[in-house]
């Protein structure tokens, strides 16, 4: 049975993607800030801040003793703060930061470490289609992912000799809480400039994820995949 | 706490499992002035960051205590912690929590 760990599980695409590969047959080991809200009898949960060193360290290990190794890493954790530049305050730069770049890089490291024996791991991290669109009001959540990017096609050179593929997926705007208050008229400006015009689904997410996945696909690594014909 | 000659033994160990996955014929039998990582030394960086990474997971594992090696303080040093056995050990004791 395969293990995967995956950031962000209590809600929206984090919990729908868990819950799929629970029912896939794999033990998952899931995060978030929140208590578990999936019970499973292969599915084990961890609350932590996902940039906080010395608890993604504390997960790994027990990983180690109860899994032994990691085959699948979603990170998927992440948050989003949408607003002009001008009226965006340091706490809030920092806390983004926080969670989608250093929160990312410190699951890719620590569960890198933990696919080193299998000889076929899978990172895939989250990054999203308002870093390609330049999105207005999403400056530093873009940023973050553009950062992001940048560590998976990075990663992906550094990890190829121990056989684990780093990839990223751009979804488009999913009906879940990060895009809660964002009004209609700039979600139908931003579907207009995707070359399918409609939101995006767990669905869609999950195909991609299923294709990074795939045993077949350990040619393919440092690549960005973003929905709904963003480019 | 663990006594200088267990923290030893436990990094001969990890470069001997480490001279087998890498098929090092240098380091199979290591004793404490094996070179690693220098001029000289068996390792390169691929399999240093296995090395380093193998013998955190051992110290974890056998005495419980968490140990970042591969700290500001290893990258700058004017000798690098990596270069022996013996001058890995010394890094691992002055890590060690009080």
């Amino acid at each position: 049975m395969k293990t995967i760990v995956i950031t962000g599980t209590r809600k929206g695409i984090g919990k729908a993607l868990a819950e799929n590969y629970l029912a896939a047959g794999w033990k998952v080991v899931g995060c978030s800030r929140g208590e578990s809200s999936i019970a499973h009898e292969h599915y084990q949960h961890f609350v932590l801040d996902v940039s906080d060193e010395d608890a993604v360290v504390a997960m790994a290990r027990q990983i180690k003793a109860s899994h032994g190794s990691v085959d699948a890493l979603l990170n998927n954790a992440g948050i989003a703060s949408m607003n002009h530049a001008l009226l965006t305050p340091v706490s809030t730069v920092n806390r983004i930061l926080q969670t989608n770049v250093v929160g990312t890089f410190l699951f890719c490291r620590e569960m890198a470490k933990l696919m080193r024996r299998t000889k076929n791991g899978r990172i895939i991290n989250f990054t999203t289609v308002a870093h390609p669109l330049n999105l207005e009001g999403e400056a530093i959540y873009a940023a973050s992912k553009a950062a992001v990017e940048s560590l998976t096609r990075i990663l992906a050179r550094e990890l190829a000799e121990l056989k684990i593929t780093v990839n990223a997926i751009g979804p488009t705007p999913i009906e879940t809480d990060l895009i809660r208050g964002v009004p209609q008229a700039k979600m139908d400006a931003l579907l207009a400039r995707q070359a399918v015009r409609r939101m995006g689904t767990v669905k869609d997410v999950i195909n991609a994820v299923d294709f990074y996945l795939r045993e077949e696909s350990d040619f393919i690594t440092g690549q960005v995949l973003y929905l709904g014909g963003v480019c | 706490m663990p006594n200088r000659t267990s923290i030893e033994a436990l990094i001969l160990e990890s470069v001997q499992m480490l001279a087998e996955d890498f098929e090092l014929d240098a380091l199979k039998n290591p004793s404490t002035d094996t070179s690693l990582y220098c001029e000289g030394g068996a390792l390169d960086s691929m399999a240093l960051v296995n090395l380093i990474a193998d013998i955190e997971e051992a110290l974890a594992k056998k005495f419980d205590v968490s140990i970042a090696l591969a700290d500001e303080k290893a990258m700058s040093a004017r000798n690098s912690p990596y270069r022996s056995v013996s001058s890995l050990t010394d890094a691992v004791i002055e890590r060690m929590p009080a």
